[in-house]
């Protein structure tokens, strides 16, 4: 640690006393602290709280201990859902990040005609709203009235049944989600790239390197922070995701689409169980919180990623 | 420092003027009832349009709408109530009125001759809107009724006469008849498409004899053979390629299936009429008595307003619910909104469609008494979604009917 000079301590006095640089920091970040503590902490230990009681919306909480905990993995319905999830959350984010960071690489250099407008054409989708994304692409790949079968039938075939067949339409229910959210990481990935000393790539090109292993030994390691700001975003948002795949699937065929964040929601305001549905939203919690910890262990085990 | 608290000064003023309005009002003795709403069709413009004269009499009443999308309704409806702020009133369904019971306010206490007022409405209807003391929680205001809608044009190039066949047909005779519909239509491609949803299936458990509860509406009681048969034959229907696999496998809407010409039939209801009236142009519907299994049987619904106990104008919303419950705004409002009145009296000449809706009275007045008690029960409610997954795992190969009636009487006992 830096040890304090003599003009250090100056400072350090000078700003005790300062009202513009104690003070009035505080009493502006005042109304979104109250806020955060509002919406999101009190919330938190309310759930937590939630957990262990049997308690329905419009009924007194009793306390159950970890009766709920016991129940959930006795639970078909909610192993199917985390097993979906798990499923669904691995290979979108593995193509996230394989598709942004290709889009990225190719609208980054500047040297390509168009480049802005393709940018703004693949980012486009990641500003929608994701229950529009799903209306559309059900009326797209709609079984009997979707587009595509429209097309597949005038050609003479028999339609596909992507969303009425389980393996089909966990995987469109995946294409979809990296459709519409790989421009949002494509832009996070262009920064990162704009942020890579040109003069190494130069020096990489003096000394006869390969588009491959330029990439290889320049872009990816100095890509490494970005690439695991991506990995943790793209887990939280697929472990959390909801409307998509209410609109596009409603979790169907069967339970083939369903996710835990839907079966929370079912079991809360459906099924007025609002306890065992916080028990499964902290499981939730924690098994996010376990896949975000090993993408900084793996990605930043050099302690690279500052 | 001066700039910085002048700042905090205009932040706090700006939080001060937000929770301001309250008293200015309570001040000029002027009332806004929050009315919560969901459209079928066009019921928030009809409502309003219905409430003119009531607001031209109040002058000091005002309404505010929010019309929410159903979908998302009950939950906002219930974080309204568990958070102590509630609308004035709210549109509810027959499924709403239980869950919400502990919650709505008695409007017994407000009413001059409690026993008069209720006996204006239908008594299949205001089963759904009383508590265990018999009071009324709320008004009905529209009654429902599953039923078949067929597309007549079809079936008239098929030969058949499906009025006639209608008045006495059996499910075997309908399958009959609908392969050779189906036949017989280039572009038709199935018989019969049958909302996602339990209520809609319902309607085959109780034509095959089945029900969620017990004789005595005291428990759930599902693993029984009508069910097992009712569930079976709708996977029978399926597995014939007569139901489309993509409205209860694939999310699809039966509702545009039926309208694009690709099924014969649908079981939907009687709010679809205003529906079909609007997007219907290329052929002819009607609606005939669905076919008869063990007994003919409809689905009883409907529609209510309620006001809460935590409602901030609990008197003003009572005088408002009065007025559109009365005989005159109630024609009114089923007239325009092309529903059935749910009040005993109400004598209303729809300018079309009478011939359909006298076929959903007819098929509701052959309807056991207990199918409305059965919907009266939040716990039907409640396993409505997960009824229609297991329904779904039989449909799809993954378990029997028997096994998906006993996973359903499971989670009701648990």
């Amino acid at each position: 640690m830096k040890k304090l000079t003599k003009g250090d301590e100056h400072i350090r006095v000078k700003t005790k006393g300062n009202f513009h640089q104690t003070l009035a920091p505080m009493l502006f970040l005042l109304p979104n602290m109250i806020i955060f503590l509002l919406f999101i902490i009190i919330p938190l230990f309310q759930g937590l709280r939630m957990a262990f009681m049997d308690w329905g919306i419009f009924s007194v909480p009793e306390f159950i201990g970890l009766k709920n905990f016991g129940n959930l993995f006795k639970d078909d319905v909610f192993l199917i859902t985390i097993k979906n999830t798990i499923v669904y959350s691995f290979f979108t984010v593995v193509l996230l990040t394989v598709v942004s960071l290709c889009l990225a690489l190719m609208l980054s250099r500047n040297s390509m005609k168009g480049e802005r407008v393709f940018r703004a054409i693949f980012y486009i989708p990641s500003l929608l709203s994701m229950i529009a994304v799903g209306i559309a692409w059900r009326f797209i790949l709609g079984d009997e009235m979707g587009i595509i079968n429209y097309v597949v039938r005038r050609l003479g075939g028999d339609g596909i049944p992507w969303l009425t067949n389980g393996n089909l339409a966990m995987m469109c229910v995946i294409v979809v989600s990296v459709w519409a959210s790989s421009g949002y990481y494509m832009i996070m990935f262009i920064s990162g790239l704009q942020a890579i000393p040109s003069d190494l790539y130069e020096a990489a090109r003096i000394d006869g390197s390969s588009a491959w292993n330029t990439f290889w030994r320049i872009t990816l390691p100095l890509l490494k922070s970005t690439v695991l700001v991506v990995l943790v975003l793209a887990t939280i948002a697929s472990f959390k995701a909801y409307e998509l795949i209410v609109t596009m699937t409603k979790g169907g065929p069967g339970y083939a689409t369903k996710f835990i964040v839907q079966q929370v929601y079912q079991v809360a305001f459906q099924e007025d169980r609002m306890g065992y549905a916080s028990a499964m939203s902290i499981i939730l919690m924690i098994i996010i919180g376990i896949f975000t910890l090993v993408q900084f262990r793996i990605a930043g085990k050099d302690g690279q990623y500052d | 420092m001066k700039r910085s608290l002048a700042v905090l000064f205009c932040i706090f003023a700006l939080f001060s003027s937000l929770f301001a309005g309250g008293s200015k009002e309570a001040a000029s003795g002027d009332v806004t009832l929050t009315v919560l709403w969901f459209n079928d069709a066009n019921e928030s413009d009809v409502f309003m349009d219905t409430m003119q004269d009531y607001l031209e009499a109040n002058p000091n009443v005002k309404i505010d709408l929010q019309v929410i999308a159903f979908g998302d309704y009950e939950q906002k409806l219930k974080m309204m109530i568990s958070g102590g702020n509630p609308p004035d009133v709210a549109r509810l369904t027959t499924s709403h009125v239980p869950i919400l019971a502990s919650s709505l306010e008695p409007i017994d206490p407000y009413l001059e001759d409690p026993a008069a007022t209720k006996a204006e409405f239908m008594p299949s209807m205001l089963a759904f809107a009383l508590d265990k003391e018999g009071q009324m929680l709320a008004y009905p205001t529209e009654a429902t009724a599953n039923g078949m809608i067929v597309n007549l044009t079809a079936w008239e190039n098929a030969g058949i006469d499906v009025r006639e066949l209608s008045k006495t047909w059996t499910w075997d005779e309908w399958e009959e008849a609908v392969k050779q519909v189906i036949a017989a239509n280039e572009g038709m491609k199935y018989g019969l498409a049958v909302d996602y949803t339990i209520h809609r299936f319902a309607t085959l458990l109780y034509e095959f004899g089945g029900s969620f509860m017990n004789e005595d509406q005291t428990a759930f009681d599902m693993v029984k053979e009508e069910n097992i048969n009712a569930i079976n034959y709708f996977k029978h229907l399926h597995d014939e390629g007569l139901v489309p696999e993509s409205v209860w496998l694939g999310s699809e809407n039966p509702t545009e299936l039926f309208q694009a010409g690709l099924v014969a039939c649908h079981i939907g209801g009687s709010w679809n009429i205003n529906t079909y009236n609007t997007n219907v142009k290329d052929f002819e519907w009607t609606v005939v008595s669905t076919p008869k299994g063990e007994i003919n049987s409809s689905v009883p619904g409907g529609k209510f307003i309620g006001a809460f106990k935590d409602g901030k104008h609990k008197e003003a919303a009572m005088d408002l619910m009065a007025w559109f419950s009365d005989k005159a705004h109630n024609e009114k409002y089923c007239l325009d909104t092309f529903n059935l009145s749910s009040r005993a009296d109400a004598e209303i000449a729809y300018p079309t469609n009478s011939e359909e809706f006298a076929v959903f009275q007819h098929d509701l007045s052959v309807t056991p008494a207990f199918t409305a008690v059965e919907w009266g029960n939040a716990k039907v409610t409640q396993l409505s979604t997960f009824m229609v997954e297991q329904i779904v795992q039989v449909l799809l190969g993954n378990q029997t009917a028997e096994e998906a009636c006993q996973a359903i009487q499971a989670r009701a006992e648990s």
